[in-house]
């Protein structure tokens, strides 16, 4: 991946329970990269946001009231496969952060973490999301010339 | 268990003896080693992440807490269990601990719960979130701490909530905050108008209506009159991470009968436009917006002003401020008057240092008819009086103090004098205190062909900033502010901090460093110079200027030099969110050490503020603890000791806790091989030393040995009575060692680990035969050998302390190997220091090696000038 890709801006939603939550993450993420960021509070609105705009990437809370992660997961996952999903838990609940991974999670960060580990993961998130749309791409190109 | 639970069942140890008790107060102190060690570890992760590399929850907060709180409760318990409850004190101390912790970290009550009004009796810090933290702050000084404060009642958030809800206002103030936009300050003006007369003409519910009136009449049957009301704000964050400092109404002198209309403004205050800005400044329009009001009984006040307990500026320390004026409190901090400005110092008893008396030429009261208020004139023979009697102040110094205690940090406290001279306290609030860096404290590294245009002021925010000046001259002046620029201005008006998240720095001709606009001022760490009576004279609007605020100065120009210098000193903003101001209010409790004495002279639990200092005041008490039980228990003739077996003439008794002898080897005499015990081995490693000679007499002179008069110096080669005082208890990690080395008294306590942080040696040596001088040869012998080995030393007299703490197990065993030696060498050592100058020869010695101290400058002496024995 060269660096120009790299630093393309992606539009990131954010979902979780706790404000202070959003409001650090999304601090972080603007300072650091030229990443949009969009976040929530209220899960149930997810799907909503997600017909309403194209997302590169969805970081959600696995533990929250009403919906949780796993909902969270579904429902990206039902409008786009292409959206990666990172997963933050709670120190000492490694099983269901891995069984949100078997349910589609690209990857899970656990709380407390360091500035630059959600950067790393959202970087590599993010060219993952290249790579398979791109491969996609290609694959369609492939039958069509074919075909 | 609770440390409390653990009390209730009492009379535990005292009665027991022996080797059961023992043993059980052994386990104890391994205990409270091992959460000691837990603890230290909890704190310093906790330390770590408040650095601002993470990213955490309040979840995590409150986890860690807990579990610290948990540690230290078991260290607590422990502590008390070796020391047979003697440390009481300390349980008192970690239970209002808790409380505090566990108040900051609590989770908001659901609002149905909630009374709409509360007396302000009933009110304390367990109810932050329901009446905001002016209120709770105000409760907790009236209810717990039993100050003087104003009579009243609080109107909680559940109250705001009703009147918003009922006046279908919730979902607008939810949209409004969403879209609030800093970038278009006059558009955000006129949407706060709207929102504020909003609420000013809501109605409110009559079940609070009743519930008021209900309270007022409370009030006025206490009071025995129908007073006017004083309305003040208790944001939810307001005065707790948060200043908010003159942004919200307060109304004074209000009659009943214009409760709500006063109420209501007060409410509508909230969404004033600086409120606003600040909000969207501070991060916080995320979360929700309530308030409460406090009412109190208007006091009419003669005198009023604010401490600050401590400076805030950080420059002198160990004072106390106090500004002072005539009339109600809204003078001193308005600015209308320039207050009379008090210096106390804070190290008790307290006393006045400093008086500036100024002239107050006018001051504000409340009028009589129909509430309100009225700024008149001083009586001409009070104008240059102090506005506080000396007792006054002495008493308002000693309220500073208890209260700055209780809180655990610096306070900004507002008081007023009742027509009677009683001295009443209005408010407490934390008070943000600057820490100048060192580096800050250097000289400017400024080239001379720099061009100064200001030098002088009052430094409100140290740091360096560069940009165009802005000057404002009047309110609408705001709304153009530029990104980036300088605020100057003629006075320090709260209003101005509503563009502080644009500025990157501020001087102002007239004000003072302890303003609203200079707490704003550092909240927002925008560098900041006030008092300069020049600015607005001296620099035009649009000129670029350099900020030295730390220096007082105001060049012309970019001063690059300064700016680098600045710019390495940037922290992360993210320490500036909310989550990591709540972690530090948290912090606050747990993380800062007071006992920091090497000496141990403040090694009392009246000294211990936080649960860093109960650590470590629980871990140098359980050493004493555990040194007094092994002394106690090796002069005990039932406990159960083995014999060491060995040609060195050593009557040495071990008492084996468990692992400290091989279980194979249990028997009355065990050779040195089955010694399991880390420090025992290593220690004895060194008395067993080769080049260590315990066998036989050692050369003396005979004045040395005149000295010694009443006992024989000659040790047998077979176990003789000479030796017979030493014992040691051990474990497998730990060592007790006390020894009658010679005619000396030395005893070694060591707890031997793979855990570093569990690790200590305290080795004492005291006494000997021999005349007194001889005696302090050989304790600076051993005191210069020690400090060489990396121990901290003590020497009181003749006796020497050594103390090592936390090495690494393979430099513990050695220091005790080292120590083994020591013994060896210094026995009956001081007999052969015949002089001073033989002490530095002794010791270098001893770290060569040379342990039989041969070419001493004494062998050459000789021995010739033998007095006569008696």
């Amino acid at each position: 991946m060269n660096q120009a890709a790299k630093s393309s801006p992606g539009k990131i939603l954010i979902v979780d329970d706790e404000p202070d939550m959003l409001e650090m993450l999304d601090m972080i993420i603007t300072d650091k990269t030229n990443h949009r960021v969009i976040t929530t509070n209220n899960p149930l609105e997810v799907g909503e946001l997600l017909a309403k705009d194209n997302y590169n990437l969805v970081i959600t809370d696995l533990k929250m009231p009403v919906m949780d992660g796993m909902d969270v997961i579904a429902e990206v996952k039902s409008r786009d496969p292409d959206i990666p999903v990172v997963v933050i838990t709670a120190f000492g609940t490694i099983e269901s952060a891995e069984e949100a991974v078997r349910r589609g999670a690209y990857d899970f960060i656990t709380k407390p973490f360091r500035k630059e580990q959600i950067l790393v993961t959202i970087e590599r998130a993010l060219d993952w999301q290249r790579l398979v749309r791109e491969n996609r791409e290609l694959k369609r190109s492939m039958k069509n010339s074919r075909g | 268990m609770g440390v409390l639970d653990w009390f209730r069942r009492k009379n535990r140890a005292a009665a027991e003896v022996g080797m059961a008790v023992f043993q059980r107060k052994y386990e104890s102190f391994k205990r409270l080693l091992d959460a000691n060690n837990d603890t230290l570890e909890l704190m310093a992760r906790l330390e770590a992440v408040a650095e601002g590399d993470f990213i955490f929850d309040m979840q995590f907060i409150r986890s860690r807490s807990q579990a610290i709180l948990q540690k230290v409760g078991t260290i607590v318990e422990e502590l008390n269990i070796l020391g047979d409850n003697r440390y009481q004190a300390l349980v008192d101390l970690y239970e209002s601990l808790r409380e505090k912790i566990t108040q900051e970290i609590a989770a908001p009550v659901d609002t149905e719960i909630v009374p709409l009004v509360m007396p302000l009796s009933q009110v304390d810090r367990r109810h932050l979130h329901q009446v905001g933290g002016k209120n709770a702050n105000l409760g907790e000084l009236k209810n717990r701490l039993h100050v003087p404060t104003p009579e009243g009642f609080v109107i909680t958030n559940a109250a705001f909530r009703l009147i918003i809800d009922e006046n279908h206002l919730t979902e607008r103030i939810r949209t409004f905050l969403d879209g609030l936009n800093l970038d278009n300050l006059e558009a955000l003006s006129s949407q706060s108008r709207e929102l504020q007369e909003a609420i000013r003409q809501a109605a409110i519910p009559p079940a609070l209506q009743e519930e008021v009136a209900k309270h007022y009449q409370a009030l006025a049957e206490t009071l025995g009159y129908q007073p006017t009301l004083a309305l003040r704000s208790s944001g939810i964050y307001e005065d707790q991470e948060y200043s908010f400092a003159g942004l919200f109404l307060t109304r004074l002198n209000v009659p009943f009968a214009d409760f709500c209309t006063a109420y209501l403004e007060v409410l509508a205050s909230q969404f004033n436009r600086r409120a606003l800005v600040y909000l969207c400044q501070k991060r916080l329009v995320h979360r929700e917006q309530a308030m409460s009001v406090g009412c109190l009984a208007m006091v009419p006040a003669v005198a009023s002003g604010v401490l600050f307990t401590a400076d805030p500026m950080g420059q002198r320390q160990g004072v106390m401020l106090v500004d002072a004026a005539w009339g109600l409190g809204p003078a001193v901090v308005d600015g209308t008057v320039t207050p009379d400005r008090f210096v106390l110092s804070k190290k008790p008893p307290i006393v006045l240092l400093e008086k500036h008396i100024h002239d107050k030429p006018v001051l504000l009261q409340g009028t009589k008819a129909r509430g309100g208020l009225a700024t008149v004139a001083v009586a001409p023979d009070q104008r240059r009086q102090p506005a506080l009697t000396p007792e006054q102040l002495l008493t308002l110094g000693r309220y500073g103090l208890r209260l700055e205690e209780y809180f655990g940090e610096p306070l900004d406290i507002e008081f007023a004098v009742d027509p009677q001279g009683r001295l009443l306290i209005m408010q407490a609030r934390p008070l943000l205190v600057e820490s100048p860096s060192s580096e800050a404290r250097l000289p400017a590294a400024v080239g001379e062909q720099e061009h100064v245009l200001i030098d002088g002021g009052m430094v409100a925010c140290f740091g360096v900033a560069a940009g165009p000046v802005y000057l404002i001259q009047r309110d609408e002046d705001l709304a153009g502010f530029p990104e980036g620029a300088i605020l100057v201005a003629r006075h320090t008006s709260a209003r101005y901090g509503m563009v502080l998240h644009k500025a990157r720095g501020m001087v102002i001709d007239i004000g003072s460093a302890t303003s609203h606009l200079a707490i704003l001022a550092r909240e927002f760490k925008v560098p900041a110079v006030v008092d300069t009576g020049v600015a607005t004279t001296v620099l035009q609007p649009g000129q670029m200027i350099t900020v030295d605020a730390t220096h007082m100065r105001v060049y012309a120009g970019e001063v690059h030099a300064l700016l680098e210098q600045a710019h390495k000193r940037t922290p992360s903003p993210i320490v500036a969110s909310p989550m990591y101001a709540k972690l530090r209010r948290v912090m606050r409790w747990i993380t800062p050490l007071n006992l920091v004495d090497p000496k141990l002279s403040d090694l009392t639990p009246e000294n211990c503020k936080t649960l860093h200092d109960i650590t470590r005041f629980a871990h140098q008490l359980g050493i004493k603890e555990m040194f007094d039980l092994a002394e106690k228990a090796s002069q005990r003739d039932d406990i159960h000791s083995v014999k060491l077996k060995t040609s060195i003439p050593f009557n040495l008794h071990i008492i084996d806790l468990g692992g400290g002898i091989e279980a194979s080897r249990r028997a009355k005499f065990v050779p040195p091989e089955a010694i399991t015990s880390i420090p025992m081995r290593a220690l004895w490693q060194g008395i067993s030393h080769p080049d260590i000679s315990w066998a036989g007499p050692i050369p003396i002179d005979m004045k040395g040995l005149y000295s010694v008069v009443s006992r024989s110096l000659t040790a047998s080669t077979d176990h003789s009575d000479f030796w017979s005082r030493t014992f040691a208890i051990i474990s497998y990690n730990y060592l007790n060692y006390s020894s009658r080395l010679g005619y000396h008294f030395a005893t070694i306590d060591a707890y031997v680990s793979d855990i570093r942080n569990d690790n200590y040696i305290t080795f004492r040596f005291k006494g000997g035969a021999a005349d007194e001088v001889r005696r302090g040869r050989r304790v600076r012998f051993l005191g210069a050998v020690l400090e060489k080995l990396d121990f901290e030393v003590e020497v009181t007299g003749d006796l020497v302390v050594g103390r090592l703490w936390k090495y690494p197990r393979e430099l513990m065993e050695e220091k005790l190997d080292m120590l083994g030696r020591l013994m060896g060498c210094a026995r009956q050592r001081d007999m052969l220091m015949a002089d001073d100058a033989i002490v530095d020869w002794y010791t270098e010695a001893f770290l060569a090696g040379n342990y039989r101290f041969e070419g001493s400058p004494q062998d050459t002496a000789g021995s010739p000038n033998q007095p006569p024995l008696p």
